[in-house]
């Protein structure tokens, strides 16, 4: 047995100290501010949200012209709604919308890396970056689906989207059964991070 | 060949999936995620992208090219042993820690010592606020790959065969796809450049498509039952044309 399996006994506070001196090197050395990161941190945190996802999403479902062009010129309907300013920014430039219907299912991947669209879903959480899912979604995605809850029929094509180019992908879900009388905060309440990759169905109505 | 760029379709994994719906698992996450950003909003090929960001300008003392390139590379360049053992964000801090002690921006000797004692440096200085308001603007604003208009070789309908070059130290192809037969669904407008160049043939502005793939084409008999699409985004330089045979 070599060390390549082995964890330093003190792995997690080790990679603290050393980010902190990192940071607090590149403060000293003039590279960054002492407010930079935080700032950055503060732009995901209050604007670049998954609640611009769920606002695309939501106007998707209630807006028909809308959904029919959000799949062929994502940024030009995106930037029609009161989104905060940026949606064409970082990991946005080129944003590309696939929306779910009665018999395709979309799913997107990144196997190479984690590209994931920044502005309408904010950091991709850990599920989308473990090697595991990015190996596994490529060859087996209706197995995949099915343990984490998205049951498909059988004859529901899935189309899977391997982020390998300039394009950020996200899904619009399916809109649940039995929410005609829902106001668009109830709609968005149903739409996660999740169903926008495909790796979940919008909430159910109950 | 390195394993990295064979992740897709990597066999003998656990199941069931559990989604870890969670951004950051530690704190310390968050800042060398800061980092790279800030780097990313930094860098010195922003004054020749899309925005032209006023980056001489810009009173940092970063004076390099910093693009998810960079950090690619580093993760592509690892022991894929170790690639696999660490998590996202650790295999962020060691590439990013390198890559300042290479540039010569800390020594290992300073790192060491900080990581002693500690202290956080929290003096302001001159021109704090425009090195901050440069990494915001590139965050609003980006740093589209999109150049020229496009003169696509193929169109829509044609059948391509994914290219096998030897993968250099970064690649944007997919290992899975290499030598595979797959059908152009799309072609977008325009030409689109590569943060550098990578030595399988990307880096300058060349058309991009989606490739339909049918699993049993990639999979043969170990793929997946039941409709299933596979799509992939591809540089013009990862296609080539099918030989016609009449």
């Amino acid at each position: 047995m070599t060390g390549q399996f082995a964890y330093p006994p003190d792995r997690e506070e080790a990679s603290a100290k050393k980010a902190a001196a990192l940071e607090s090197l590149l403060i000293e050395k003039g590279v960054i501010t002492p407010q930079t990161v935080d700032k950055v941190l503060a732009y995901f945190e209050t604007e670049m949200t998954p609640l611009n996802g769920k606002k695309i999403v939501v106007k998707a479902w209630t807006d028909a012209e809308f959904a029919a062009k959000v799949v062929v010129d994502t940024p030009a309907a995106i930037a029609e709604l009161d989104l905060p300013d940026g949606m064409a920014g970082a990991e946005g430039e080129h944003l590309q919308a696939v929306a779910n219907n009665p018999g395709v299912h979309n799913l997107v991947i990144c196997t190479l890396c984690s590209c994931f669209p920044w502005p309408v879903l904010g950091l991709p959480p850990y599920w989308y970056k473990d090697p595991t899912f990015r190996a596994r979604a490529a060859r087996e995605p209706r197995k995949v689906l099915a343990e984490v809850g998205v049951d498909l029929p059988a004859e529901t094509e899935i189309k899977v989207w391997d982020s390998s180019g300039h394009s950020r992908w996200f899904v619009i879900p399916e809109r649940p059964a039995g929410t005609e009388d829902f106001t668009d905060e109830m709609l968005m309440d149903l739409v996660t991070t999740e169903a926008m990759i495909g790796v979940a169905l919008a909430g159910s109505a109950s | 060949m390195k394993l990295q760029h064979y992740l897709g379709g990597l066999e003998g994994l656990p199941e069931p999936l559990t989604l870890e719906e969670r951004v950051f698992v530690e704190e310390w996450e968050k800042r060398i995620f800061g980092i790279h950003v800030a780097m990313m909003g930094l860098s010195n090929h922003l004054g020749s992208a899309l925005p032209a960001y006023p980056i001489d300008e810009v009173p940092t003392a970063f004076k390099d090219e910093w693009t998810w390139a960079d950090l690619r590379t580093g993760a592509e360049a690892m022991n894929p042993f170790d690639y696999f053992k660490f998590r996202y964000y650790e295999k962020w801090l060691g590439g990013i820690t390198q890559f300042f002690a290479d540039k010569g921006y800390v020594t290992e000797e300073e790192l060491a010592d900080r990581m002693a004692e500690l202290s956080s440096a929290t003096a302001d200085f001159d021109g704090a606020e425009d090195i901050d308001d440069q990494v915001i603007a590139y965050l609003r604003l980006g740093d589209s790959p999109r150049r020229d208009v496009a003169h696509p070789k193929f169109a829509i309908g044609s059948s391509v065969r994914i290219t096998n070059v030897p993968a250099d130290a970064h690649s944007r192809l997919p290992g899975y796809l290499r030598g595979r037969v797959g059908t152009v669904e799309r072609v977008f407008e325009g030409d689109y450049a590569y943060f550098c160049h990578t030595g399988d043939g990307i880096g300058d502005p060349m058309p991009i498509y989606i490739v339909e793939f049918a699993p049993r084409e990639i999979w043969g008999p170990r793929a997946e039952d039941g409709p299933l699409s596979l799509y992939a985004e591809l540089f013009e330089a990862y296609l080539e044309p099918i030989e016609e045979t009449s």
